[in-house]
């Protein structure tokens, strides 16, 4: 615990209670940042700060409001605090909207969930330099004379949250966080200039992947986007590459929000319980994973986490993706998403794809300018085989899919 | 966490938006501000920033700049029937850059004392390794023009004046159909000051108001469910929110909803595309303004960079980018780095004669910044960015742009547009429109895609109509790199005569 935060939340609980509100929520943030690139072998930003941040939630005879400021002098946030509590009075009742009994912060696990890195400290400037240096040789050797331009980036950082309830809730994490990018652009043909990139992201500095690693990967999938073109519209399997997943699984999930189905706008309002999708699909959110990006031991409301299925029915495959490919002969591989649409209401998603064209399980032409289009519902039904690939630098451990019958479009 | 990415978005819903002529004068109001903000309230002196400064530049360095920012931003929130939440933003700081020819080092700090701020300009001066240069030894006001006059302060508005807006609006959705299951409006205002304090002696100060009234409902028929919202906003003063405003935007969510029933896919495939007039521009701004800002063409990582001075579309087609609109979203007093806002010729008759640059670009090109220098906030470093984008009126009128296509589909409204800088491709959702068939527009159309690419689209565009319309949205907001910052757009009717239209019918 930070005690100099605790107690600046401590006092601000007391102002907000002195001043007429009934219940508050006081969540300080303390994160440090630091931010590198390179671009032509020197660097093209060196960025690093401190910041601070407070978010006030005040409850006053059944009405609410949230504010947040960072300006953390006393007097401003005395004042701060009194108009917060002076504005709420002026909104309409919302009955539902309280703090959370407390019995709903109980149980929180006895866990460590490695998210804090121990050897932050130890991560120097010239670390940060050496590493994002060897990124961007890593993707300049890579890219050889196909290379226009390439930027590697390292940020990294660190942060603190206090979070404390009128009603007896007090949270505080730490956790740290390294980011790893390197971006290509390419002569194609013409005056095309694809880009691509690659990127990792992981808590703890052990579980990043080696600097040349990314650097490389970017290279390699930029490369693999010249000569891109459309294709005739038709119906083909289709496989998205696991770090894609989240994109399109998101406007799925959105439908599952309560606020969705309260607010009529969910077209899953009335499935719980019912199959909506392929014997393939489990989903699982575990916010126990040691060192994951999404691990948490309560949420935003204090409520304490519990780990939960989803959805619940598939089998795990042990399959690699280009196995998958060999199997279904010709298809199309999405390794990117492009604007794009997912109606929660409806369920209607229509959205544009980057990728490769495969014919007897191999890549043989890079596709841009198209388009897949279908209803969720129907979708996820679809799901043919999920891969062994889950994609680990995300909160999103998704692995690459496959769905049978798209109506892919292009010309 | 920032994964850095060069692809750009407009957000989705934040893009609908009414339409209206371009107003092409401008006027001069009294400001609701008096200048000296920041000494006043924070001490920020000359001398202070001038010791500051010095440090920024104490490792050498071309040239520093500070950026002090006090932003108090409100929102308030309409649902299931009463105004029942509201959200308040405050955000203070400077942020700190030092620059060496293209190379930029940044800090920023919330604490606006003395040691704070020489911490963050000492973060900074890190880019440069040379000897120490120094900052101008006074600071001149820089003269500007007003184009967001204000009559008052936002944050002078009380807050029992803005609630019935919000209400009526809701109110006004319901008693339009009984179809509207549900309404959620919000009212944001947002009041920013800033002062931009440079080493080579300018110094400017703004405040920027933005603001906008949105509204989103969910309609019900035999069963099926179809949601659709509108906003009307910009850099305006409250006096604009009158009952009629919020009547507008309550009518058309309630419309765009409503139509949605009625609504079919159409085939996917090529064919040619009629642009409506008005927020149809976003796709201006995404397809081809992205590529024309002058980093990624320094860079030349845009598929424009090697274009000035060549035919890049038909001699009808003239492109800027504003920031003199009086009242629009993306206008601009004055940029991010001290320089006066302006109108910049992107496209003229045809030919790319100039990209949209920030101070650093411009020195590379060797020519005067077009103020187009932007940043979400005294955290974010500057980067050239769009303001107002549009296209200029073409010969045709709208009816002949329609009545010149045998089978195509007419796009009113598209929102969630992306780009590949160097490759150009574009993907956007359309939100609303109609097919054409045999030169009329018949059935509504609704979620599909349409794909393209943005050098061939200039080239495609073979018809432009007399009646350019700017976007009246206030919400519209431009990502690239991680940073958002307020756009406007507009353009006339246009024929496209071949895109990718996305969709479940092969």
């Amino acid at each position: 615990m930070n005690k100099d935060m605790l107690t600046l939340a401590q006092w601000c609980v007391q102002v907000a209670k002195s001043v007429g509100a009934d219940d508050c929520r006081v969540s300080i943030n303390s994160d440090r940042l630091v931010e590198i690139s390179y671009r032509e072998r020197k660097p093209e930003n060196i960025k690093e700060a401190s910041t601070k941040g407070l978010y006030i939630e005040v409850f006053v005879n059944g009405r609410y409001s949230g504010q947040s400021t960072s300006d953390l002098r006393h007097d401003a946030l005395n004042n701060f605090i009194s108009n917060a509590v002076a504005t709420t009075r002026l909104l309409a009742e919302d009955p539902f909207r309280t703090l959370p009994d407390p019995k709903y912060y109980q149980g929180r696990a006895d866990v460590d969930l490695g998210i804090f890195d121990v050897d932050y400290e130890k991560f120097t400037p010239e670390n940060r330099h050496s590493m994002v240096k060897e990124i961007e040789q890593a993707c300049l050797s890579k890219g050889g004379d196909k290379v226009i331009s390439a930027t590697a980036n390292v940020n990294d950082g660190h942060t603190e949250s206090v979070v404390l309830t009128s009603n007896g809730f007090e949270g505080y994490t730490k956790s740290t966080y390294y980011v790893a990018v390197a971006e290509m652009t390419a002569k194609d043909e013409g005056d095309r200039r694809p880009e691509g990139y690659d990127y990792a992201v992981a808590v703890n500095r052990k579980d990043m992947p080696p600097p040349a690693k990314v650097g490389a990967m970017a290279a390699k999938r930029t490369l693999d986007l010249l000569g891109g073109k459309k294709i005739k519209t038709e119906t083909l399997p289709i496989i998205i590459e696991n770090r894609s997943v989240p994109r399109l699984l998101g406007g799925f999930l959105a439908a599952m929000y309560g606020r969705s189905i309260q607010q009529k706008q969910s077209f899953l309002a009335d499935k719980k319980g019912k199959k909506i999708a392929s014997d393939q699909f489990t989903l699982i959110d575990d916010p126990f994973i040691k060192g994951g990006l999404g691990s948490r031991l309560y949420d935003g409301d204090g409520f304490a986490a519990k780990k939960r299925v989803m959805i619940e029915a598939g089998v795990l495959n042990k399959r690699s993706v280009q196995e998958i490919m060999k199997d279904l002969g010709r298809g199309i591989f999405i390794s990117d998403f492009i604007g794009g649409n997912s109606n929660s209401t409806t369920g209607d998603a229509s959205i544009g794809i980057i990728g490769q064209l495969f014919e007897n399980g191999v890549p043989v032409q890079a596709v841009a300018e198209m388009n897949i289009a279908d209803n969720h519902l129907k979708f996820w039904n679809r799901l043919a085989e999920v891969a062994n690939d889950p994609w680990m630098y995300s909160s999103q451990r998704m692995p690459s899919l496959v769905f049978t019958d798209v109506v892919v479009s292009g010309l | 966490m920032n994964k850095m990415t060069r692809r750009s978005f407009l957000k989705g819903t934040a893009m609908a938006a009414a339409t209206v002529a371009l107003p092409n004068a401008w006027y001069s109001l009294a400001r609701a501000d008096s200048p000296g903000y920041f000494e006043k309230e924070f001490g920020m002196t000359d001398k202070l920033c001038q010791k500051v400064l010095a440090e920024a530049l104490s490792r050498g360095g071309d040239f520093a700049d500070l950026y002090f920012e006090h932003t108090i931003g409100n929102w308030l929130i309409l649902e299931d029937g009463k105004v029942n939440r509201a959200y308040c933003d405050v955000a203070l700081g400077v942020g700190i850059r030092t620059v060496k020819g293209d190379q930029v080092g940044y800090g920023f700090t919330q604490e606006l004392t003395e040691k704070a701020m020489l911490a963050a300009a000492s973060t900074a001066a890190t880019i440069a390794n040379a000897n120490a240069n120094k900052p101008a030894g006074k600071f001149v006001q820089l003269k500007m023009n007003n184009y967001y006059p204000l009559e008052k302060l936002l944050t002078s508005v009380p807050l029992e004046s803005k609630l019935p807006l919000v209400q009526s609006a809701n109110d006004k959705c319901f008693a339009l159909s009984p179809l509207i299951v549900k309404v959620t409006a919000n009212f944001h205002d947002q009041q920013k000051r800033i002062l931009v304090v440079t080493s080579d002696g300018t110094k400017a100060e703004d405040l920027l108001p933005r603001n906008y009234l949105y509204v989103s409902v969910v309609a019900e028929k035999e069963g099926k469910r179809e949601r659709a919202g509108w906003n009307l906003g910009g850099r305006k003063d409250f006096s604009y929110y009158t009952p009629a405003v919020a009547d507008e935007v309550a009518k058309a969510a309630v419309d765009r909803a409503l139509i949605l029933f009625e609504a079919v896919q159409p085939p996917a495939g090529e064919m040619p595309v009629v642009l409506g007039p008005g927020v149809t521009g976003v796709l201006l701004h995404e397809a081809i303004g992205h590529g024309m800002e002058a980093d990624f063409n320094r860079k030349k990582i845009s598929t424009y960079c090697t274009m000035i001075g060549r035919q890049v579309a038909e001699p009808f087609v003239t492109i800027v980018d504003d920031g003199t609109n009086l009242n629009l979203t993306g206008s601009l007093n004055v940029d991010d780095e001290g320089t006066p806002g302006q109108k910049t010729v992107l496209v003229d008759k045809g030919i790319l004669t100039s990209y949209m640059h920030d101070k650093i670009s411009a020195r590379y090109y060797q020519v005067k910044p077009t103020g187009n220098g932007r940043r979400e906030s005294y955290q974010h470093y500057v980067q050239p960015r769009m303001r107002n984008t549009y296209m200029l009126a073409g010969p045709a009128t709208p009816s002949q742009v329609i009545g010149s296509v045998e089978k195509g589909i007419y796009v009113q409204d598209v929102s969630n547009g992306e780009v590949t800088i160097g490759a150009g491709d574009f993907a956007f959702y359309v939100s609303q429109g109609r097919m054409i068939e045999n030169g009329k527009l018949t059935a509504p159309i609704k979620d599909i895609n349409i794909m393209g690419n943005g050098p061939k689209m200039l080239k495609n565009i073979t018809m432009l109509a007399n009646d350019l319309e700017m976007s009246r949205g206030g919400a519209g907001a431009c990502g690239k790199g991680g940073q958002a910052v307020p756009v406007g757009f507009g353009q006339p009717t246009c024929l496209v005569k071949s895109m990718t239209v996305g969709g479940t019918k092969a």
